[in-house]
């Protein structure tokens, strides 16, 4: 992973932190309201099954 | 980054911006920093969530969609990398608990062999508890490629029509033999090759965004080209996409 896009420790604003764990098991399932940029047109989660998916966190501040 | 050069198309990524940054100003910190167009997906909606309120923070999903670690990953880099090898290992293999003779289908799948994954299926399906299984399989992989046209689609609409062009030609090798997905590819893949102001539009583009993404994109060259194919293509969607790549050129860092 590059570490120049992992900020550590960086306090997230009071109001977006991120609340509920992963829990290890849990099947994650999301429909995107908008495919992601550079996804060429994936909408969910579910479409990526059959490959590992890293999901990483970051800031723009 | 580096995993997913690492692993192209065997490792999908999600970077999601979780400080609050609208879409236009997270896809252009991203631009600046030269991360687009290396295959990573950026997003500001979460997925998924995980504990804590520090960043960097991440969850990886294993090839079933299960979330198998979580949290800091500059505390856990070797068991990320460990279990990604592992994922894209077993994604070559059936799903659990598939019996070894459905297992062939996915072994093919694998391959690329849509066609022989779901002959391979159609095989089984006259065999009590394994047709079961195998019909449970086709249907799997029947979702599987109609979601790989869908995207096509999704490509076509939105005027990105020389990706189209590659992820349909792709699919309609994998589809050959199955008339109806041979159908339904053929058919997008017109749509995404008819010559018109909208493919002209779309190769300049691609073509435009190709040196975009070496060096620094929101140069004064890069945003007066990008100027010029608006004007140049105006009426169609790349000219769309070049006016948004204007403004975000013009985000404050």
């Amino acid at each position: 992973m590059n570490r120049s896009m992992l900020l550590a420790g960086i306090p997230l604003l009071a109001g977006v932190a991120l609340a509920t764990k992963a829990a290890a098991g849990d099947e994650a399932s999301y429909t995107f309201s908008k495919p992601p940029v550079d996804s060429m047109g994936v909408k969910s989660l579910a479409e990526l099954r059959g490959k590992p998916v890293l999901i990483d966190f970051w800031g723009t501040r | 980054m580096k995993l997913k050069e690492e692993y192209g198309d065997d490792l999908a990524v999600i970077f999601v911006e979780v400080q609050g940054a609208d879409d236009e100003t997270a896809e252009a910190f991203a631009w600046r920093q030269e991360w687009m167009g290396r295959g990573a997906m950026w997003t500001t909606e979460r997925p998924v969530h995980v504990e804590g309120n520090t960043i960097p923070k991440f969850a990886l999903l294993d090839v079933e969609g299960n979330v198998i670690l979580s949290g800091n990953p500059l505390a856990q880099k070797k068991a990320i990398e460990e279990a990604i090898a592992e994922q894209v290992k077993r994604a070559k293999d059936a799903p659990e608990g598939t019996p070894p003779k459905v297992a062939k289908a996915w072994a093919k799948l694998a391959k690329g062999d849509v066609s022989g994954a779901l002959a391979a299926c159609d095989s089984l399906l006259g065999d009590g508890e394994l047709g079961e299984a195998a019909k449970a399989a086709r249907a799997e992989i029947e979702a599987r490629t109609k979601a790989r046209i869908d995207r096509g689609t999704w490509m076509i609409d939105q005027g990105l029509l020389v990706e189209a062009e590659e992820h349909l030609g792709d699919l309609a090798k994998a589809v050959k033999g199955v008339p109806e997905l041979e159908q339904a590819v053929a058919a997008e893949l017109e749509r995404a090759k008819a010559p018109g102001a909208e493919l002209d539009a779309a190769k300049d583009l691609a073509s435009l965004l190709a040196k975009m993404r070496k060096g620094d994109p929101f140069d004064d060259k890069h945003v007066k080209s990008l100027e010029k194919l608006a004007e140049k293509h105006a009426g169609t969607k790349a000219a769309e996409r070049a006016q948004r790549l204007v403004r975000l050129s013009q985000v404050k860092r």
